[in-house]
C-alpha cells in the first residue's frame, strides 16, 4: 500500500460520520432506484413469460348469445392463430359463516380438454376436466386466501338466480386476473370480489347458453393488425349482441398492471435524482472542505515533487470510497426493500411465482450515475487546489474578507445581535453554498410532502366516492334487466329505507374520431343514493335532455359542454342517436357517462326498465334483509358498501402505508444528513472562533448559537421552498397516475405541510445537537495557538 | 453561580493570584510530560508580570492555567480566594467571562464582524463593560472601528484584540506572545497600547513571551525553565515601551 493510500485511509477514518452521512443519502437514493426498476423487471418479465406460457389471449370481446358454430367464422379470421369461446356469468356467493355476499364472476372451462387461450395455472387441488358436472368448482386464488378456501370446502353460489351448492375442486391462477378484481377498480377487494370456473356444461345449462358462448378470446398470428382483426370480430358479432371487441390495451387486469409499471417508472427516476444531487452537493461540501483543510500538505506533497495527477488521484479516491460504499449499501438496501415490495405486490397482482430480480444494468448505471455525482462534486475543489503553486499554498490562506449584509446595507442592521450580524454574513459570503444548502434541505423538505400528498388523494378518493357519490348500503344487480316496477319488490324487503333504479346500457360514444365503449348509467334527476357531482362538489342535476360525463372522458373525446355526442348501442335494439353534453362530472376510477333514467329508457326505445338498485338498509335489520337478498331470485349480485371499504382499509392501505413509510424514513435521512453534514462543515471552518468565543467566556450554548444560527436561518428559508417544491413534486408525480383507469387528486393538508416542517425541523436539531456535541471536543488552547 | 471575587475590583491586600505547588502533567506513563512542576505564585492588582521563558519551559501551561483555559493536576491556585484549580466547567467559562481578558498570538478576531463589533461581542455579554468605541479609542483605533479584520494591518487586528479583551474592565489581562506576529515598530504599539491599560485601569497584566527585551517594561519578571520558576526580578523602574527595540 502506498504511503498515499494509507494517509487516505487514516483522513477517512477522522471523517468517518460525514462520509457516512453522504454515503447514506447516496444509498437511500439508489436503493430507490434499484427497488424500483428491479420492481419493474421483475413485473414485466414475470407478467411476459406467464402471458406467453399461459397463452394470454390478444382480443377479447363479449356478446349476448352466439351459437358455437360461429367459433369457425371468428377462426377464419386473416390473422386469427387461434380462438376460445366459453361463458362468463356474474355470480353471488354465499359463504359459510359471512353473512354479507361476496360477488364474482363465473367462467366456463371447454368441454374437451384444457383451456387453449388464458390458461390456469393450478395451485393447489386439481383442473377440472371434462364435459360431465361433478358439483365443483375452480377458485380464484386471491378470493380463496382472503376468505381461507382450499380444496374439498362447499360454498354456494346463486347462478343466474338459482342458488346451488358446489365443493371446490381447485384454486387457480389466470393471466386474465392477474389483478383480481371488478373491471375499472383502481384497487383489489379480495374478500368480496373473486373468479370462478366450472365445466362448460353446468354453467351453459344453469344460464340458458346451451350451445352457445357469451365470451370469447383470440390471438394473433405474428404481425397481424389488432384493429382490422377487431373490425372483423366487431362484424361478425354484431347480429349475437357483440359488445365490441378490445385489445390488451383495454383489458382490465393488463392495463391496471400497466399503470402500476407507469407509476413505478416515474418514481424510479424523479426521487433518485433528488437524491443523487443532494449526495452530489453533500460530496462536494465535504471533500472542498477537507481540500482547504489539507492545503498546506498539498504543498508539501507538491514540493516533495508528487504530480498533481497523483494528487487529484488521490482526493479522488476519497470520493471513490464514498460512492463505492454507498452504492454497497443502496444495492443491499434497493434488494431488501425489492423483495419486500414483491411480498406486498402479490396482494394486488398475482402470478404464479413473482420473483425479485435485481435490475443488473440497473446497478451498473447507478455506479456510474453516483460516481459522476461524487466526482463533479470533487474535481472543481481538486483542481482550485493542485494549481496552487506549492509556495503560496504553504502560506496560511489570507484572512476571508467580509462586508456587511444586505439588510445592513440597507440600514436594518441596528436591528439584529452581533451573533445574528454574523450569520447573515457568513451566508452572504457564500451565496453559492448558501443556497445550495437551502436547495437541499428544501428538497429533502419537499420529498416528504408526496408519500402523504399520496395518501391524502387515496384517501379523498375513497370518501369523495363513498361518502359524497355513493350513499347506499348496498348496490344489487339484477340477473336480467327487469320492468322498473322491479323496484318496489326491493322497497318491501325488510330493512330497506330508500330504493332507486339504475339502468346501464352499453354503448359507443363518438366525436370525431374518438370514441370510447362504456356503459350510460340512467339514474333519477336528483338521486338520493348516487349522486352525480361537478368539479365543485356540487351534485348535477341530471337533464330530462342531454347527457354527464366524466371531465377525463370529455378530455379523451375532445368535447365541451354543449357540444354533441354520437351514441351507438351495443347491445339490444343498438339505437343510434345524439346527445348535446349537458355537463361534466367530477370522478377518479374510470370514466363514465350519466343521463336521467328516463330519458335514457327513451333513447333505447325498450320501456322502462332498470337493472340494478341502488338500496339503503336500516342497520337494525340488516341480517334479515341479509337473508331475504340472498333468496331473492332476482338479485344477481349484491355489494355491500361498507364491505369493500373495510376490505380495503385491511388490504390495499396496509400495503400503501409500508410504501409511504419507505419513502418517508428516505426522506427523514435526507434532511438528517444535510443537516449534519452543513453543521460539521461549518465547525470545522469555523473551530478557531468558536474557540475563541469560548475563551473570552462565551458559554457553551451561546457558541452552540452560533454555530447553529445560520443553520436555522438557512433551514427556515429552505422550509417554505420546500413546501413549495414538495407540491410541485407532488403534482407532477400524481400526473403519472392520471389515466383514464385511475386518477388522484391533488390533495395538499395543513397536516402533511405541518409534518413535513416537523420531520425536517427533528431531523435539523437532532444533528445539530450532535454536531454541537463536538463543541466540548473543541481543544481551546490548542485552536488558538495554530494557524488556520 | 456568582462570586464576589468576580466583580469586586477589593484591596490590594488580597492577592488576585495565589498559587501553591501548582502542577500540570499531560499524558500518562511513558508519554507523560510534566509541563509545570509545582510553582509558587502571587500576582496583585495593578501588577505587570513579565513571564519569560523558552518553548517548552511551561509558560503557556501557566498562563492556561492562570486564565482558566485549563485546569492543575495537583497545587492549588485561588482567583481572590475562590477556588480556580478545582472549578467546573460552568465556574471556568463563568471566569473567563467576568475577570480575564485574553490578547492572543494570532489574535483571533472574528473575521465576518467589524473592529466595533468584534469588541460588542464583549459588551453584550459583559456585566459593566466600557462602550466599544471607548475600548477602541484607548488603542489608538477610534478612526477605523467599522473595518472588517481583512481590511486591517496585523497591529490594528492585534490592537482591535487588546480593545475586545479589556472592553469588560477585566481584572485581569492575559497576553500570549502578543507582538509574536508583528514587526517592532507595530509590535512596539501593541505593548504600548498594553501599558497604558495596566497604567490607566489598574489591571493585573500577564505578558508571556520569549522575547526578554520586554522585561524591561515589567514591575516583575518571571523566569520559568523545565515546569519550574527559575528567577524572579523586580523592576525599581519601568522602561516605557516606546524605549523598547529589539
Amino acid at each position: 500500500m502506498s504511503l498515499l493510500d494509507l494517509k487516505l485511509i487514516r483522513d477517512l477514518r477522522a471523517l468517518k460520520s460525514q462520509a457516512a452521512a453522504v454515503a447514506i443519502v447516496m444509498a437511500c437514493g439508489l436503493a430507490m432506484m434499484i427497488m424500483t426498476r428491479s420492481l419493474i423487471v421483475s413485473l414485466e418479465t414475470t407478467r411476459d413469460a406467464y402471458y406467453r406460457d399461459n397463452h394470454f389471449a390478444q382480443i377479447f370481446s363479449r356478446l349476448k348469445r352466439a351459437p358455437n358454430s360461429v367459433a369457425a367464422q371468428l377462426t377464419a379470421i386473416p390473422g386469427v392463430a387461434s380462438v376460445q369461446t366459453g361463458i362468463a356469468l356474474s355470480v353471488t356467493l354465499d359463504l359459510p359463516g359471512v353473512i354479507e355476499p361476496a360477488t364474482g364472476l363465473i367462467q366456463s372451462l371447454p368441454e374437451q380438454g384444457e383451456l387453449t387461450l388464458n390458461r390456469l395455472h393450478l395451485r393447489a387441488g386439481r383442473i377440472l376436466v371434462g364435459r360431465e358436472s361433478t358439483g365443483e368448482i375452480l377458485v380464484g386464488e386471491a378470493f380463496a386466501q382472503a376468505n381461507q378456501l382450499k380444496p374439498g370446502d362447499e360454498m354456494a353460489a346463486v347462478l343466474y338466480g338459482r342458488r346451488q351448492q358446489f365443493r371446490i375442486a381447485g384454486i387457480v391462477l389466470s393471466p386474465e386476473f392477474i389483478f383480481e378484481a371488478p373491471p375499472g377498480s383502481a384497487l383489489p377487494n379480495n374478500k368480496t370480489y373473486g373468479v370462478f370456473w366450472m365445466p362448460y356444461k353446468e354453467l351453459a345449462r344453469a344460464s340458458n347458453l346451451d350451445g352457445a358462448f357469451n365470451q370469447l378470446s383470440l390471438r394473433l398470428v405474428p404481425g397481424a393488425s389488432e384493429p382490422a382483426v377487431i373490425a372483423a370480430v366487431d362484424d361478425i358479432l354484431r347480429p349475437y349482441g357483440g359488445r365490441g371487441a378490445y385489445g390488451r390495451t383495454s383489458h382490465p387486469s393488463h392495463t391496471r398492471l400497466r399503470d402500476e409499471i407507469n407509476i413505478l417508472n416515474g418514481l424510479s427516476i424523479g426521487f433518485p435524482l433528488v437524491f443523487l444531487s443532494v449526495a452530489a452537493f453533500m460530496t462536494n461540501a465535504v471533500m472542498s472542505r477537507q481540500i482547504t483543510l489539507q492545503r498546506e500538505q498539498i504543498a508539501i506533497l507538491k514540493a516533495f515533487g508528487f504530480s498533481n495527477g497523483e494528487i487529484g488521484r488521490h482526493y479522488l479516491k476519497f470520493s471513490i470510497v464514498i460512492v463505492a460504499s454507498g452504492t454497497a449499501l443502496g444495492v443491499l438496501g434497493g434488494v431488501f426493500l425489492g423483495e419486500r415490495l414483491v411480498d406486498l405486490y402479490h396482494v394486488f397482482f398475482r402470478f404464479p411465482a413473482l420473483k425479485f430480480q435485481l435490475a443488473s444494468t440497473v446497478v451498473v448505471l447507478a455506479v456510474f450515475v453516483s460516481s459522476i455525482a461524487a466526482i463533479i462534486g470533487v474535481a472543481g475543489s481538486v483542481r482550485a487546489a493542485v494549481r496552487l503553486p506549492p509556495a503560496e499554498a504553504m502560506r496560511p490562506e489570507p484572512p476571508s474578507s467580509y462586508r456587511p449584509a444586505l439588510v445592513e446595507r440597507l440600514g436594518f442592521g441596528r436591528l439584529f445581535t452581533v451573533t445574528f450580524r454574523m450569520a447573515l454574513r457568513n451566508i452572504e459570503r457564500r451565496p453559492v453554498r448558501a443556497s445550495l444548502t437551502v436547495g437541499a434541505l428544501a428538497l429533502a423538505t419537499g420529498i416528504l410532502i408526496v408519500p402523504n400528498a399520496f395518501r391524502d388523494g387515496i384517501g379523498h378518493v375513497l370518501d369523495y366516492q363513498w361518502d359524497l357519490i355513493q350513499r347506499q348500503t348496498v348496490l344489487v344487480s339484477l340477473i336480467e334487466p327487469s320492468p322498473a316496477r322491479t323496484l318496489a319488490d326491493f322497497t318491501a324487503l325488510p330493512g330497506v329505507i330508500l330504493a332507486e333504479p339504475v339502468c346501464g346500457a352499453a354503448v359507443e360514444l363518438r366525436a370525431g374520431n374518438q370514441f370510447r365503449r362504456l356503459s350510460i348509467t340512467g339514474l333519477p334527476a336528483q338521486a338520493e343514493l348516487y349522486r352525480v357531482m361537478d368539479s365543485n362538489g356540487r351534485q348535477i342535476t341530471l337533464p330530462p335532455e342531454g347527457i354527464v360525463i366524466s371531465k377525463k372522458l370529455a378530455e379523451v373525446l375532445g368535447v365541451k359542454i354543449g357540444e354533441t355526442l354520437f351514441v351507438r348501442g351495443l347491445e339490444g335494439k343498438r339505437v343510434e342517436f345524439s346527445v348535446p353534453v349537458a355537463g361534466l362530472s367530477e370522478d377518479f376510477a374510470g370514466t363514465a357517462a350519466y343521463m336521467e333514467i328516463g330519458a335514457l329508457s327513451r333513447h333505447l326505445g325498450e320501456g322502462d326498465r332498470i337493472n340494478a338498485a341502488y338500496l339503503t338498509v336500516g342497520a337494525g335489520q340488516w341480517n334479515e334483509f341479509l337473508r331475504a337478498m340472498k333468496a331473492s331470485p332476482r338479485a344477481g349480485s349484491v355489494v355491500v358498501k361498507n364491505k369493500i371499504r373495510q376490505g380495503f382499509r385491511e388490504t390495499t392501505a396496509k400495503s400503501i402505508g409500508l410504501l409511504q413509510q419507505i419513502y418517508l424514513t428516505f426522506a427523514a435521512v435526507v434532511a438528517f444528513g444535510i443537516v449534519y453534514n452543513s453543521a460539521r462543515i461549518s465547525l470545522s471552518e469555523r473551530q478557531r472562533e468558536l474557540a475563541t468565543l469560548r475563551v473570552i467566556g462565551f458559554t457553551r450554548g451561546e457558541v452552540a448559537t452560533v454555530l447553529v444560527g445560520e443553520l436555522v436561518m438557512l433551514t427556515l428559508i429552505a422550509l417554505p421552498c420546500g413546501l413549495l417544491i414538495g407540491s410541485g413534486f407532488a403534482r407532477v408525480i400524481l400526473m403519472t397516475v392520471n389515466t383514464e383507469f385511475v386518477r388522484l387528486p391533488l390533495i395538499l393538508t395543513a397536516q402533511n405541510y405541518a409534518f413535513a416542517v416537523l420531520v425536517v425541523a427533528v431531523a435539523s436539531v437532532v444533528s445539530a445537537l450532535l454536531a454541537c456535541r463536538r463543541l466540548d471536543q473543541l481543544d481551546l488552547v490548542g485552536v488558538l495557538k495554530a494557524r488556520d | 453561580m456568582a462570586h464576589a471575587a468576580f466583580t469586586s475590583a477589593d484591596s490590594d491586600l488580597v492577592p488576585v493570584f495565589q498559587a501553591r505547588a501548582l502542577a500540570k502533567t499531560y499524558g500518562e506513563g511513558e508519554a507523560m510530560v510534566r509541563a509545570l512542576a509545582g510553582v509558587d505564585l502571587e500576582c496583585r492588582a495593578g501588577e505587570l508580570v513579565v513571564v519569560l521563558g523558552a518553548s517548552g519551559s511551561g509558560k503557556s501551561t501557566l498562563l492556561n492555567l492562570l486564565g482558566g483555559l485549563d485546569t492543575p493536576t495537583s497545587g492549588s491556585l485561588f482567583y481572590r480566594g475562590w477556588d480556580l484549580g478545582g472549578a467546573d466547567e460552568a465556574g471556568l467559562t463563568r471566569y473567563r467571562r467576568e475577570a480575564v481578558g485574553f490578547v492572543f498570538q494570532f489574535y483571533n478576531l472574528i473575521p465576518s464582524l467589524t473592529a466595533r463589533e468584534n469588541v460588542a461581542l464583549i459588551t453584550e455579554i459583559a456585566a459593566d463593560p466600557m462602550t466599544p468605541e471607548e475600548a477602541l479609542h484607548m488603542v489608538g483605533l477610534g478612526s477605523r472601528m467599522d473595518h472588517f479584520p481583512a481590511q486591517l494591518s496585523g497591529g490594528e487586528q492585534q490592537r482591535v484584540a487588546i480593545a475586545r479583551a479589556i472592553a469588560k474592565r477585566p481584572a485581569v489581562l492575559m497576553c500570549d506572545e502578543p507582538t509574536g506576529a508583528l514587526d517592532v515598530s507595530t509590535g512596539k504599539a501593541v505593548l504600548e497600547a498594553i501599558e497604558r491599560i495596566n497604567r490607566e485601569l489598574g489591571t493585573l497584566t500577564l505578558i508571556i513571551t520569549h522575547n526578554s527585551v520586554m522585561a524591561e517594561m515589567a514591575d516583575r519578571v518571571l523566569t520559568l525553565s523545565d515546569g519550574h520558576i527559575t528567577g524572579e526580578k523586580h523592576n525599581r523602574t519601568r522602561a516605557a515601551a516606546s524605549t523598547l527595540a529589539w
